[in-house]
């Protein structure tokens, strides 16, 4: 179901996610320092950390999946968990390989949106959107990383809610995937929707963000529009290598 | 209420929808085929026995010993109902979508028991008529009673059954490991049993009385001294310990996932 331009959206999807001194620990280590940032709506915001900055934490914290040390994280206002139907209001693609190898697509989606009260329709809907139709009663165990991430997105995308979140997306995907996912990118957030797109990928990052967060050792770094960035440095990457330069914990010398 | 049916409708699909489900279930159900095998060879043996040992030879209740068949395969099914999701990953896309995580496992628990009650009587009383069959009115007719007077300790022995779905389920929870979570169900059926067997008295026969083995049998109140097991239990609390294998896994592990990272 694409949506163009010309159709009025069939409800609002303004959707903020806001961070508001989140903590983490597991054990001693700070996983997330006291982070605070806000996502807004309209356009895909970019997520970049070095290995190990807490980008993955971060979303876990938002999903509630884990509990903050302190701190909170609201997804428009509310804490995640307080959701009864969270499909509808957010989308979340975290681990492309958390499928079940013996079900076929179909299947993985309908038992994930049969929990959130959403019909057969729309799953044949999302297979189609992702260029998965064709496969969508195969068994998910012999798709390519790729086709996963396909899976994973059209799983995001069952509620058609107005925030999605989206970690390492692109990996494995073949050119032809890369420029599917970033028009994907651009047209879900015209459409209203609140993106935050984590990634390593900082040229890829600079076609499809608007907006980047910047974490490093759980902290953050640097919360900007991708055009500032670009106009106090020669390109994103050069931005990113200069503002992480201290907190790359693991990584060659350069 | 409408979430917890929405819940279920999704674990119901998910069960159905891998073949290893249909696998076990067939295994379980396949508990009739060596009861019919025993059957045949009991039958035989008694034939072929002199009529002077006929009078005195008895037969062990098959059903109770072929219910091991379904025990564990339904032990197995209700292990990798959620310990396949931790293995996977999909755990966490699963308590993601149902942030207050308790219907999950309640979902499960309706969908692995009441699959586990179905393979359980049907491996059970499929048993028992074939047996029937088979043996006629051999061994002083253990066999040609009145279906009435089997019928309670023919379904204790099923519901024996989704207790060990049940119980996987809640190990498999707890440990989120299929290999600790089995290898515990399987001491439980074999390995402790055993041991228990061979400890001094009265313990043996203490300890022996609250084995799921022999809780079918106290409960219906028809204890039989050659048991492998105790009897010493009144038939309200068998199934007090029964309902305990089942439900104390489980409401451990619904007590820990509301605060446990995911």
């Amino acid at each position: 179901m694409v949506r163009r331009a010309a159709d009025p959206p069939h409800r609002i999807l303004y959707g903020v996610i806001e961070l508001h001194r989140l903590t983490k620990r597991y054990g001693d280590a700070l996983a997330v320092d006291d982070l605070s940032f806000k996502v807004g709506p309209g356009h895909v915001t970019g997520f970049l950390g070095p290995n190990g900055a807490g980008k993955s934490t971060t979303l876990r914290l938002i999903l509630g999946l884990d509990a903050p040390a302190s701190g909170q994280a609201l997804i428009n206002g509310r804490p995640y968990t307080s959701l009864s139907r969270p499909m509808h209001e957010v989308g979340a693609l975290l681990d492309a390989h958390a499928v079940h190898g013996g079900r076929s697509a179909y299947n993985h989606l309908l038992c994930l949106a049969r929990t959130n009260d959403i019909g057969a329709a729309r799953v044949t809907e999302v297979l189609e959107q992702v260029g998965l139709a064709g496969v969508g009663r195969k068994r998910v165990g012999g798709f390519s990383l790729g086709m996963k991430q396909r899976l994973g997105i059209a799983a995001a995308l069952l509620g058609d809610p107005g925030v999605l979140m989206f970690d390492e997306p692109v990996n494995g995907l073949d050119p032809d995937g890369v420029r599917w996912i970033r028009g994907l990118m651009r047209s879900l957030a015209a459409e209203g929707r609140t993106i935050l797109l984590s990634s390593h990928l900082t040229s890829e990052m600079a076609l499809t963000a608007e907006r980047i967060v910047i974490i490093g050792r759980g902290k953050l770094v640097a919360e900007a529009a991708v055009a500032e960035l670009t106009a106090a440095y020669p390109s994103l990457e050069d931005a990113y290598m200069a503002l992480t330069a201290s907190s790359v914990q693991f990584g060659a010398a350069r | 209420m409408n979430a917890v049916v929405n819940v279920l409708a999704s674990e119901w699909i998910k069960l159905r929808s891998v073949r290893s489900t249909y696998l076990i279930v067939v295994l379980g159900v396949s508990a009739v085929l060596l009861g019919y095998a025993l059957a045949v060879m009991a039958a035989g043996m008694y034939d072929d026995a002199p009529p002077q040992q006929r009078l005195s030879a008895r037969i062990a209740d098959l059903e109770e010993v072929v219910v091991i068949v379904p025990q564990l395969c339904m032990g197995i099914l209700g292990t990798q109902a959620i310990t396949s999701e931790y293995a996977t990953g999909l755990i966490r896309t699963s308590l993601t979508i149902v942030p207050r995580r308790w219907p999950i496992l309640a979902a499960k628990s309706t969908v692995v028991g009441a699959l586990g009650l179905i393979t359980g009587a049907t491996a059970v009383f499929g048993t028992y008529a074939v047996t029937r069959l088979v043996l006629d009115d051999r061994f002083s007719g253990a066999y040609t009673g009145a279906f009435a007077d089997r019928l309670p300790l023919l379904i204790a022995i099923s519901v024996s059954v989704p207790v060990f779905a049940l119980l996987g389920l809640g190990l498999g929870a707890l440990l989120r490991s299929s290999a600790g979570a089995i290898a515990i169900i399987v001491g439980l059926v074999y390995v402790i049993p055993m041991i228990i067997g061979n400890i001094p008295e009265p313990w043996s026969e203490r300890l022996g009385s609250v084995m799921i083995g022999a809780l079918p049998r106290e409960i219906t109140g028809d204890t039989i001294t050659t048991s492998v097991y105790g009897s010493l239990l009144p038939p309200a609390a068998a199934a007090a310990v029964l309902a305990s294998y089942a439900a104390l896994p489980l409401l451990a592990t619904t007590l820990l996932m509301r605060r446990r990272n995911a």
